[in-house]
């Protein structure tokens, strides 16, 4: 990626986050049934990033050796591995699968 | 005085957060090796993360650009899943010291682990300010550093397809995701999330699918 648009996209998100921790300060208490709600958006996005890498150009389901990948690190967090080894072991069988039987 | 706590000491802080460190570090290198994977410029890459400060939307906003999407999309995406920072910066905010200029500066050490940290410090009462400070500064300076690994020793690793990490990124994601998977709402704002993004995915340009999912999880988030 150029150099300028590296820089527009850590400023873009630098700003965002900055405003977002900050408002805190100076919005009154809000209820809790109102904050409450933001809790779901991380699971929700995850799982959304999760499916997106999945899909083809094309926006359909794109089976390939992310699959295995996603798979086996979803079993790994499963049996609470640390967040490193899941993403090692995800690679590794993309890796393996794509040396030996020239998958995707 | 009955029901005041004693302060920690600053020791105890530390200790209390030094495992918490190590995973932080690990998890900073992880994101400097696939974001210079990824072909960002590693001054960008340790610029984001002395900038930004947060690791799942450092890592969705990466995962959008590794994917083919634009700028735009990745910001969105990971402005996104740190809109949970309001939530947190109100729940923290009378906890620090200051003014509201001081404290919403203040506030910008506050990720997951070391708000975390704080609630469990201050529990029942209200988040502990000195706890969060502490905690915050020190997984700062160690997710900096982290990154600042990564981005210098990623290079020398090879051809990032060859090496699979391309598939790192869903494998992080679901790694991510599954922490929060306990109790009904979550799972529930989970699947509805992935449904969103696949039903929306065919038809409407990169970025919808991420926000129809963001909407479906505040709505089942209850």
């Amino acid at each position: 990626m150029a150099g300028p648009l590296a820089l527009a996209l850590v400023l873009g998100l630098a700003s965002l986050s900055f405003i977002m921790r900050a408002t805190g300060s100076f919005l009154p208490n809000l209820p809790s049934a109102v904050t409450a709600r933001t809790a779901g958006l991380a699971p929700a996005l995850l799982a959304a990033l999760v499916a997106i890498q999945v899909t083809g150009p094309n926006g359909l389901i794109h089976l390939d050796v992310k699959v295995p990948a996603v798979l086996l690190a979803g079993v790994l967090a499963a049996l609470r591995a640390p967040f490193i080894v899941c993403v090692v072991a995800g690679a590794l069988v993309a890796a393996l699968l794509r040396a030996v039987f020239h998958l995707n | 005085m009955a029901g005041m706590r004693a302060r920690r000491s600053l020791r105890e802080i530390l200790q209390a957060a030094a495992p918490i460190a190590l995973a932080v570090f690990v998890f900073g290198a992880s994101f400097g090796v696939l974001a210079v994977a990824a072909r960002l410029p590693a001054w960008s890459v340790v610029l984001m993360s002395v900038l930004v400060f947060a690791g799942s939307a450092q890592f969705a906003a990466l995962g959008v650009i590794n994917a083919g999407g634009t700028v735009l999309t990745a910001i969105f995406a990971g402005a996104l899943l740190n809109l949970r920072f309001v939530a947190t910066g109100i729940a923290v905010a009378r906890s620090l010291p200051g003014g509201r200029l001081l404290r919403s500066l203040l506030a910008q050490l506050s990720i997951d682990e070391s708000y975390a940290m704080s609630v469990r410090a201050g529990a029942p009462g209200p988040p502990d300010g000195r706890t969060l400070l502490v905690t915050g500064a020190c997984l700062y300076a160690v997710w900096v550093f982290g990154t600042l690994i990564g981005a210098l020793f990623g290079p020398v690793l090879g051809d990032p397809k060859r090496l699979g990490l391309d598939a790192a990124f869903p494998a992080g994601f679901v790694a991510l995701l599954w922490p929060l998977l306990s109790g009904r709402h979550a799972v529930r704002c989970a699947i509805g999330g992935t449904v969103a993004a696949l039903a929306l995915a065919p038809f409407t340009p990169p970025g919808i699918p991420l926000a129809g999912a963001a909407v479906v999880g505040l709505w089942l988030a209850r």
